[in-house]
């Protein structure tokens, strides 16, 4: 992956009227990369890519394409292509001549379009598709037409807005591998819109983390899951477990913070904590360890520890997902499940530990 | 039981364009069965009547005219009310409707008082205008379902793709609705051609079809009005053949162009 980067934010705002929907915007998207604009609905996400793409103006701040000041252009003379959420592929039109427009208007010779039209229909896998009418395809049919539909134009940068929201779950996790081996075979640089914390995760090299107009986080998908830097984003990406409790002293890359029952000791890179303050740890629901409370391997050691009862027992396939109430809070504990293994049950008193570096301290 | 229903529901329907047409063919001047051999004559009688060829001529140029004018102002219309948001369009809808609801007797008085006002002589302009007042609403009507329905994304697809605004229009905007404002033109063409209460009362000397037609009942029922009902009725029928013909022609010609493209 080379480093340069093909789109740059600076300063972006948008308001619609007296709503500010965007509030001073700055990112970088990396030449090649797929990067995700995660986010629950209304955070913004939707509205940033509208602005890359030309359909909506900023109301301060710049965008720059390859280089290039576009914040004033139209749709039409910027560099990208977008997949829309409905597709929106021309009715009127059958899959060649949809996947064919935009090489028409740049007047392409007919030779020329046939060949590459063809070429894209063959790379999304609808070679001999090219005479149907938009009405007899499926749905993911009409997503792969409107992928080609833009991507024959080779753009800088493809948007794709949603684009599997419309079909079906089966569909979906197929799409989502189509969608990086179509990535891989062009080198096309991706960023992708979704509220869906799973899509977001299985396709991106990056995640921008979107909340109320601001960029929450940004990060790899395993940055974002193992290091959240906000009870928001812990509480988006995956399950997750939130103790809050208040510090009881802080030095040289340990805290201990006192929640309900107990000192819980956490580990913490240099940030200045002073003692009172108010936070919350943050332990994902696998890296816990949970054992009946007789069957304890016991001993006194290093580990933070919550006592509770198992309330209920979700098996899910391939994991179990059982739910603790302890003194504070109910927590989720989750475990890979093995066949014929002796798992927890419905009432059992159990002891769920963590190791210091397993829990994030959250000061916000 | 229910396919005599159907039969009974059909021959309700078309019974008397079948008399009509029958009659109006008729060699002899009776009205009544039994019938005596078929004939023209009714046709090149009433072709032979100078008054009956003006108004025919009349309500085609009054037709046209309103077509042309009711399609413009209403596929304006119906494009900007897609365009409006919430209440507004509700209102605006509302009142691009109204009309429909007034009865004709009521809009062709109150026309004969604006023409007096502005004096406008009553003439085939002012049926025209008032033709164009009574087929705009209908008009809007029967599109706005298609054009609210249309997709503003379809839109904004085209202008990623490279189009202009014009282009945009041009290529995408326009075949999609454009089989619709055919239709709808078409509708108007009808309505006007069909219509008689408010021509009665703002047409000048110039009569029209209906009115013509009207006309000759008062004086005897005559053969010959059936040859000029059918005649009316061939017409209505013949523009909805041509409409959906040109539907059909302009697809085939578009999969035809892509068969020499592929063998190029």
């Amino acid at each position: 992956m080379s480093t340069s980067k093909i789109v740059e934010l600076y300063g972006v705002s948008k308001a619609f009227g007296a709503l500010t929907v965007l509030h001073d915007i700055d990112l970088a998207i990396q030449e090649g990369e797929i990067l995700t604009l995660l986010g629950p609905s209304g955070c913004g996400k939707t509205t940033l890519m509208r602005i890359i793409a030309g359909f909506e103006a900023t109301t301060h701040g710049r965008v720059i394409i390859k280089g290039a000041n576009v914040s004033n252009l139209p749709p039409d003379r910027r560099p990208v292509n977008m997949v829309f959420q409905r597709y929106a592929l021309f009715p009127h039109l059958d899959v060649f001549d949809n996947v064919a427009f935009g090489l028409r208007l740049k007047k392409w010779p007919k030779a020329k379009i046939q060949e590459a039209v063809q070429h894209m229909l063959h790379l999304v896998q609808l070679g001999d598709y090219g005479n149907r009418w938009i009405h007899e395809l499926s749905g993911g049919q009409a997503q792969r037409v409107a992928l080609a539909r833009a991507l024959v134009n080779s753009p800088s940068v493809l948007l794709l807005d949603e684009p599997l929201a419309a079909l079906d779950l089966k569909i979906r996790h197929h799409m989502l591998a189509e969608l990086k081996r179509i990535h891989r075979e062009t080198g096309t640089t991706f960023i992708y819109v979704t509220h869906d914390q799973d899509e977001a995760t299985i396709l991106s090299d990056r995640i921008v983390l979107m909340n109320r107009g601001r960029i929450e986080q940004i990060g790899t998908p395993e940055d974002m899951y193992a290091k959240p830097r906000s009870l928001f984003c812990a509480r988006f990406l995956g399950e997750t477990n939130i103790l809050s409790g208040s510090v009881r002293s802080s030095e040289s890359g340990v805290t201990y913070v006192d929640v309900g029952p107990g000192t819980m000791k956490v580990m913490t890179n240099g940030t200045a904590l002073s003692a009172g303050q108010n936070v919350s740890l943050a332990i994902r629901p696998e890296a816990l360890r949970v054992a009946r409370k007789a069957e304890f391997p016991g001993g006194a050691d290093d580990h933070n520890a919550l006592e509770g009862t198992v309330e209920e027992v979700v098996f899910m396939g391939s994991r179990v997902v059982y739910s603790i109430r302890t003194p504070i809070e109910t927590i989720k504990y989750q475990e890979t499940s093995t066949m014929g293994h002796a798992m927890l049950t419905q009432g059992d008193e159990v002891r769920a530990t963590w190791r210091p570096e397993a829990a994030v301290l959250l000061t916000h | 039981m229910l396919r005599i229903y159907v039969w009974l529901f059909v021959a309700f329907l078309y019974a008397p364009i079948a008399i009509i047409t029958l009659f109006s063919f008729h060699a002899s001047p009776s009205l009544t069965f039994p019938f005596e051999g078929f004939s023209l004559r009714w046709y090149s009688q009433i072709f032979a009547n100078p008054t009956f060829v003006d108004s025919l001529r009349n309500s085609l140029i009054v037709g046209a005219s309103t077509a042309v004018i009711t399609t413009i102002l209403g596929s304006l219309t119906a494009l900007g009310l897609a365009r409006l948001k919430g209440r507004v369009q509700t209102m605006f809808g509302l009142l691009a409707f109204g009309p429909v609801a007034l009865p004709g007797l009521f809009l062709g008085i109150a026309l004969v008082m604006l023409f007096a006002q502005i004096s406008l002589q009553r003439s085939l302009v002012t049926v025209t205008i008032a033709h164009v007042l009574f087929t705009l609403p209908f008009f809007i009507e029967a599109v706005r379902s298609r054009i609210e329905y249309f997709d503003l994304s379809l839109e904004e697809a085209a202008r990623d793709l490279g189009a202009t605004p014009l282009q945009t229009f041009r290529l995408v905007t326009l075949p999609i609705i454009g089989p619709t404002i055919g239709g709808a033109a078409i509708l108007s063409f009808a309505l006007s051609f069909d219509e008689f209460i408010i021509t009665v009362f703002v047409s000048g000397n110039d009569t029209t079809l209906p009115l013509m037609i009207w006309s000759m009942m008062r004086r005897a029922v005559s053969p010959d009005i059936n040859a000029a009902s059918v005649l009316s009725l061939a017409m209505s029928i013949g523009l909805i053949l041509i409409g959906g013909l040109l539907v059909w022609y302009q697809r085939r010609l578009a999969l035809s162009a892509r068969a020499k493209d592929t063998e190029a």
